[in-house]
């Protein structure tokens, strides 16, 4: 008896590796066409972005070497050494080229990881400031966006299946709340929890007397500072996912095989498997839709809880005329983006059979 | 005779509307099926076939309910079981149903065999997948279902051959009776004559004990069925043979049904194709007498005004009309 209990999950799990490979296979054959396809289509959308990254924010206004070269050389009297300092850090930044030479140049160090010397935090490099703001972005935003995600359609399922109250008033209420902009939604929450409840704190990732360490102090206070910015953005992503859902499944639930295997006895638990499995199709090419939007709002939120990560970096890089530090953030951003989508789309490719179809006649 | 595996008696089922009207689908219905035997339900769209074969299942779900009579499986009476039972203990072994839609009946993310496990399961926890598949493997190929299905997703599958798998699926625990709704509607004449053929396979070689056979196309029934029984406006007009009542209708509405029909059967064929007029009965309040009576030309002031009672025959032919069968026989001589 235990033996078989113990056995169990292991043949499940056996037959759940079989049942991969034998999807990989799958992939192989029938999907060539159709991730060849997509995977041309996404860098043909990564070059376009990569060359509007680059042109954008050194077609805005402003100087930034002379603002910097004017530190650099405040005190200075001599109008001759002024101009050598200039002179110097435009031969330094590279911008007096044309656009095109630069463009080459930036392309050339971007693909070698180097992104320049950032303007506004000058020294530092660009790769050394995204390279500690990435993380934090990454800790932050994706499970927010993939628990929202879940929560939302497990909360759309629900509504359709029982109705009752969480029809009538949950997910209303998570519609309001989602239709609140992420940076609102993060005002609200540090003014009611941080400040008047003071649960939790109300800026940065961790307390700011702290040098980051492997100690129990520190996690305990990066947990209690990514509480805030974390349920901002889940909060506001949950309503917009449970609407679709809502739809998808109570439209699924009428399907004709839902009635068919109800009518050869299958357990009602089952059916909502079937039922949850095929309403999640949409919601799958939904989420890849709406990633770029959430994470845009999701950056703001950023902002607003000063959290250390791209949206904080990048908003002090538009102030500081950055052009590098800018361009560098955008790009990552891009590409995360990107990445998310394609992902997304091989999922839906692997457990929707019909592409695999449509792409074999 | 042979033993009774379903026995309806007068079985009474409605549907509540969303403006909590009730329309009263199936209104007294009663009819006896013996081991090997089918029987074939013929009627005009709306007349409350396919609600038929919702409620002989036993279980119901909004909009559909129950309301009175009897429906015994195999000297089981299933009216009064607890409607999880009826679902656990006789769906799918005892009775099984064929949807109307087949093109739809099938899950779109699920490969055929997961199906077919998941059915099994319900009533066989223990059973291995490969015992599953070594079954549904062999019934596939008895018949004439390529095994490779098992291993497909419906969306790789023709019409036909969809409506074929999920015979295959319906019968796969071999039940007593199974009730397919227009299972060969929406297929072209080839397809049609492979799903035919394979219910006879299937009664033939004792997969299902007895069959009922729902459709409007009467001829069609002639050639698959033992008996043959007419509906209209949720009631039985007539019951009898297959051949009794395609070349002998005694109901006016059979009568009328048969001419409407274009049939390449002998001695059918030479007959006038003719409409019935008008519109069947609004069953939200079905009318008291005769429910045919504004279409009937045979009608008379007292149609209307009484219920008529089911005429039973010697030879156990049933009909619901207030002429005599002489009567009858008289009347259609002289057209």
């Amino acid at each position: 008896m235990v033996g078989e209990l113990l056995l169990r999950p292991f043949l499940r799990f056996l037959s759940f590796v079989v049942s991969l490979r034998e999807m990989r296979w799958n992939c192989l054959k029938g999907y060539k066409k159709y991730y060849g396809q997509k995977i041309l289509w996404y860098l043909i959308t990564f070059v376009i972005a990569v060359v509007l990254n680059f042109a954008l924010p050194r077609l805005m206004p402003g100087d930034p070497v002379s603002a910097i070269a004017g530190q650099a050389a405040s005190g200075m009297t001599d109008a001759q050494a002024i101009k050598k300092v200039y002179d110097e850090y435009v031969e330094k930044f590279g911008v007096n080229d044309p656009m095109i030479v630069q463009f080459g140049k930036w392309a050339k160090a971007a693909v070698q990881g180097d992104f320049g010397v950032s303007f506004s935090q000058y020294p530092r490099t660009v790769s050394d400031i995204i390279a500690s703001s990435f993380g934090w972005t990454l800790a932050l935003q994706l499970p927010a966006i993939i628990l929202g995600w879940l929560l939302g359609n497990i909360l759309g399922a629900v509504a359709a299946y029982m109705k009752g109250v969480f029809d009538k008033a949950i997910l209303p209420a998570f519609l309001f709340i989602s239709n609140v902009p992420a940076f609102g939604m993060g005002v609200i929450l540090l003014t009611v929890f941080g400040i008047q409840l003071g649960w939790a704190p109300t800026s940065g990732a961790y307390g700011f007397d702290l040098i980051p360490n492997a100690s129990w102090t520190f996690v305990k206070s990066v947990i209690a500072h990514y509480q805030l910015p974390f349920w901002s953005i889940v909060l506001v992503t949950i309503g917009g996912q449970a609407i679709g859902m809502r739809s998808m499944s109570i439209y699924e639930l009428n399907a004709d095989y839902v009635k068919y295997s109800r009518f050869l006895g299958i357990k009602d638990t089952k059916i909502v498997g079937y039922v949850f499995r095929n309403a999640m199709l949409p919601q799958i090419t939904g989420l890849a839709m709406s990633l770029g939007t959430m994470m845009g709002g999701a950056l703001v939120s950023e902002i607003i809880f000063s959290y250390p990560g791209l949206g904080t970096t990048m908003m002090s890089a538009i102030k500081g005329n950055d052009y590098p530090l800018l361009s560098a953030c955008t790009l990552v951003i891009t590409i995360m983006v990107l990445l998310a989508n394609l992902f997304v789309e091989i999922i839906y490719g692997i457990i929707d059979p019909r592409v695999k179809a449509a792409q074999q006649d | 005779m042979g033993k009774v595996m379903l026995e309806v008696n007068n079985l009474k089922t409605k549907y509540v509307t969303r403006l909590r009207e009730d329309v009263y689908a199936v209104d007294g219905v009663s009819l006896k099926i013996e081991e090997g035997k089918s029987l074939g339900v013929a009627g005009e769209s709306g007349c409350g076939k396919s609600t038929l074969a919702l409620s002989l299942m036993g279980y119901y779900f909004p909009p559909l309910h129950y309301i009175s009579g009897d429906i015994i499986v195999d000297g089981r009476n299933i009216s009064g079981m607890k409607p999880d039972d009826v679902r656990r203990n006789i769906l799918g072994t005892e009775i099984a149903y064929i949807p109307q839609a087949a093109m739809n009946a099938l899950n779109p993310t699920q490969k055929i065999i997961r199906f077919i496990e998941d059915v099994i399961h319900v009533h066989d926890p223990k059973m291995s997948d490969k015992d599953i598949y070594d079954l549904a493997k062999e019934r596939f190929s008895i018949l004439g279902l390529p095994a490779e299905v098992l291993q497909k997703h419906a969306v790789e599958l023709s019409g036909g051959m969809k409506q074929r798998t999920v015979i295959a699926i319906s019968t796969i625990l071999s039940p007593k009776v199974l009730i397919a709704d227009e299972p060969s509607s929406a297929l072209d004449v080839t397809s049609q004559k492979m799903v035919i053929k394979m219910m006879r396979d299937l009664m033939d070689k004792g997969y299902i004990k007895s069959m009922i056979f729902i459709t409007h196309e009467l001829p069609l029934l002639y050639n698959v069925t033992d008996d043959i029984m007419v509906m209209y406006a949720g009631q039985i007009v007539e019951k009898g043979s297959a051949r009794e009542m395609v070349f002998d209708p005694l109901n006016p509405y059979t009568k009328g049904l048969m001419g409407s029909i274009i049939v390449p059967e002998e001695g059918v064929r030479e007959n006038k194709l003719t409409a019935i007029p008008g519109t069947p009965p609004n069953l939200k309040h079905p009318p008291k007498g005769c429910r045919f009576a504004p279409r009937c030309k045979y009608a008379t002031p007292t149609c209307s005004g009484m219920e008529i009672p089911n005429v039973e025959l010697p030879n156990g032919r049933e009909y619901r009309c207030l002429m005599s069968e002489r009567k009858i026989r008289e009347v259609y001589e002289n057209e």
